[in-house]
């Protein structure tokens, strides 16, 4: 009987049907999305720039100094590769670059070319040359900007001028290797990289390290891994990316959050049309319910009836609204949608936008149209289950 | 119990009935006193917002009284529950409405048998009571049609089937010719006179229809919620 209900209205079944498929097709599509949106913000901001945790020798976050290094890099690197964490350090300093006729601020980075493959993707990053080579031990890479600022292109002339551990000034003539794509701001204004052995050299830092980057596998919980590397570098002062950056975490928080927001809006949207439709089922029949008690059908009877109705409807929509979201995520998920470069609040976007499909992708969207559903169908359900007969009846 | 002959099958006792709309108290009944003997074969008949309806619906347990008692089969139905009165409808009564009665996406087969279902009664003998029952209607062969491929005479005679289908003690038939034309209206008494005659089914009718109130062996004349006239006939 249900299922012959259902048709009845073909016209009104089908709408609403499509309505709730469509509205599934959406969600699905629009959660994949944004996940993969945050997902590659994420990935982007920590394969790039932070890690997933850096290491400091205490104090150096609040003054960073030359001399405030962690003493044995390579025994910590050691023991958090035995933990099975990747892990590189950095050697940092500020100074000025010069082109040919400007100079810049700019923040010098020693960086083991080969270790550092392991915890950061910036060397896949370069727009322009190539990245470091400890072959090349002049050859140095450049944020964007910094390069713009002085004025020079691949293979032009920098002068680094800075001050060395011993106190007396530094500098040295360096060619420009590569060139980077957007990274970020600090980055891309004032990066320049070069290897680390001519960092030593330059500044005359023969040992330590002043950061530590330390990645974890996508299994691996953040405060996990945190708890682990603060238990092999106990003097240390360890960071996660959440700490370090702790503007942009809560800006993808909220942005999920912001997410949130329009799912609820845009599922309220629908709860009303299946409010509607379910509304329009029921009292256009009511005088069908009515005879139905009348004769002595209970109100839990005509409860099920039209429980079983929205459900078939429902299960109609959501294999549909399922089985075309399939296609579609697989779509925007590998191939994704092509914004030709942009750049977000000084982080740089994957010009391709991918979506995440994930069960969850699917499951969330699929668990609260039917809770939509559900509440839709409530009202009208126990409207027409607790109907006096003589009252639907007389309703014409 | 054990002298059924002579305890009436349905009673209305000095039932009142009061509709309120807003500041308006409509009297729809003002006292009525009706007593239904079983095998009857009566109509209850009178203007148009005499009460009729309104005094089938409280016998047949569809709508309280606001005052007075309604006994059917000896039990006073002020004292039950909603569902217990609901289960009353459905084993003691069989109602025929003037129309709609039929579910439009069931056939006259399974809108007959609805009844049967609910009182639990296994499919075979649902089968067999159904159709022995639409054959007594004149629906053979048309068990499988919807409402709408039938004739408004023909869903009135699948209402008749729906009605009997589970052996009520009473059938309350409110205006059920007045959508038929007179031909299907003489054909739908036959139909009622002979399973009142050969089942000794209970059958108490509301109408305006001067055919209904010919073949009627009791008309009881209802005039502003009071019985005017009670005429039996041999
Ligand atoms: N639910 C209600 N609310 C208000 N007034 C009602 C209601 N039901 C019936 N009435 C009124 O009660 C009176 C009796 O109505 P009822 O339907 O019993 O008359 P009837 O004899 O069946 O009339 P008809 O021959 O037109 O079917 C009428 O005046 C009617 O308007
Ligand atoms: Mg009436």
């Amino acid at each position: 009987m249900a299922w012959r209900n259902v048709w009845r209205n073909r016209r009104r079944t089908l709408v609403t049907i499509a309505a709730m498929s469509l509205a599934l097709l959406v969600m699905i599509l629009y959660a994949g999305l944004m996940a993969g949106y945050f997902r590659d913000m994420e990935r982007n901001i920590l394969d790039l720039e932070v890690g997933d945790l850096q290491v400091f020798a205490q104090s150096y976050r609040d003054n960073p100094s030359l001399y405030t290094r962690i003493e044995d890099p390579d025994g910590l690197l050691g023991s958090l590769e035995a933990a099975g964490v990747q892990a590189s350090g950095r050697l940092l300093a500020w100074g000025l670059a010069a082109g040919e006729d400007t100079s810049s601020g700019a923040s010098f980075r020693g960086v083991d070319v080969e270790r550092d493959t392991q915890v950061s993707k910036i060397h896949r990053e370069v727009a322009d040359g190539e990245w470091l080579d400890p072959a090349d031990p002049k050859g140095v890479v450049l944020g964007r900007r910094l390069a713009r600022t002085l004025g020079v292109k691949r293979g032009g002339e920098v002068v680094v001028l800075t001050q060395g551990a011993d106190g007396a000034m530094a500098y040295d003539l360096f060619r420009v290797r590569g060139i980077l794509k957007g990274i970020g701001d600090a980055t891309d204004r004032a990066g320049l990289f070069m290897n680390e052995a001519v960092f030593r050299e330059l500044l005359l830092v023969p040992e330590g390290a002043h950061q530590i980057i330390v990645r974890r596998s996508q299994e691996q919980p953040l405060e996990g891994v945190a708890d682990l590397v603060r238990s092999v570098a106990a003097e240390l002062d360890v960071k996660t990316w959440r700490q370090l950056l702790p503007t942009l975490a809560s800006m993808l928080d909220s942005g999920r959050s912001a997410m949130m927001v329009m799912f609820v809006i845009v599922y309220i949207a629908i709860g009303i049309v299946i409010l509607n439709a379910m509304l329009m089922a029921v009292f256009e029949r009511i005088r069908e319910f009515g005879v139905l008690k009348a004769i002595g059908v209970g109100p839990f009877e005509v409860l099920r009836l039209i429980v079983v109705e929205s459900a078939i409807q429902t299960g109609i929509a959501v294999a549909i609204g399922a089985t075309l979201a399939v296609p579609g995520l697989y779509y925007l998920s590998h191939t994704g949608i092509d914004l030709g470069g942009m750049s977000m609040m000084g982080i740089a976007m994957d010009p391709i936008w991918r979506a995440e499909a994930s069960p969850e992708t699917f499951t969330q969207p699929i668990v609260v149209l039917l809770c939509i559903v559900a509440v839709a169908v409530i009202y009208p359900a126990l409207k027409a289950a607790l109907i006096e007969p003589v009252e639907a009846m007389r309703h014409q | 119990m054990n002298d059924t002959h002579s305890s009436p099958i349905a009673e209305l006792r000095d039932v009142t009935k009061v509709y309120r709309q807003g500041a308006l108290e409509v009297h729809a009944l003002r006292g009525l006193n009706l007593s239904i003997e079983r095998a009857e074969f009566s109509a209850v008949c009178g203007p148009s917002g005499s009460g009729k309806t309104t005094a089938l619906n409280i016998m047949g347990a569809l709508d309280k009284p606001t005052s007075g008692e309604v006994l059917l089969e000896g039990t006073d139905l002020a004292k039950l529950s909603r569902r217990v009165l609901s289960h009353l409808r459905r084993d003691r009564i069989g109602f025929v409405f003037q129309a709609y009665n039929l579910m439009p996406v069931l056939t006259a087969f399974e809108n007959a048998e609805i009844v049967l279902s609910l009182q639990g009664v296994v499919p075979e003998e649902r089968r067999e009571r159904v159709m022995g029952l639409l054959a007594d209607v004149g629906l053979e062969g048309l068990e499988d049609r919807r409402p709408d491929e039938l004739s408004g005479g023909q869903q009135q005679r699948v209402a008749i089937a729906r009605a009997i289908a589970g052996n009520p003690a009473i059938v309350l038939a409110d205006e059920p010719t007045a959508n038929v034309d007179s031909e299907n209206a003489e054909h739908l008494l036959d139909i009622m006179e002979a399973l009142n005659r050969d089942r000794g089914v209970t059958f108490l009718f509301s109408t305006h229809d001067p055919r209904v109130m010919e073949r009627a062996r009791r008309v009881v004349r209802i005039v502003d919620g009071k019985v005017e006239s009670d005429d039996r006939r041999a």
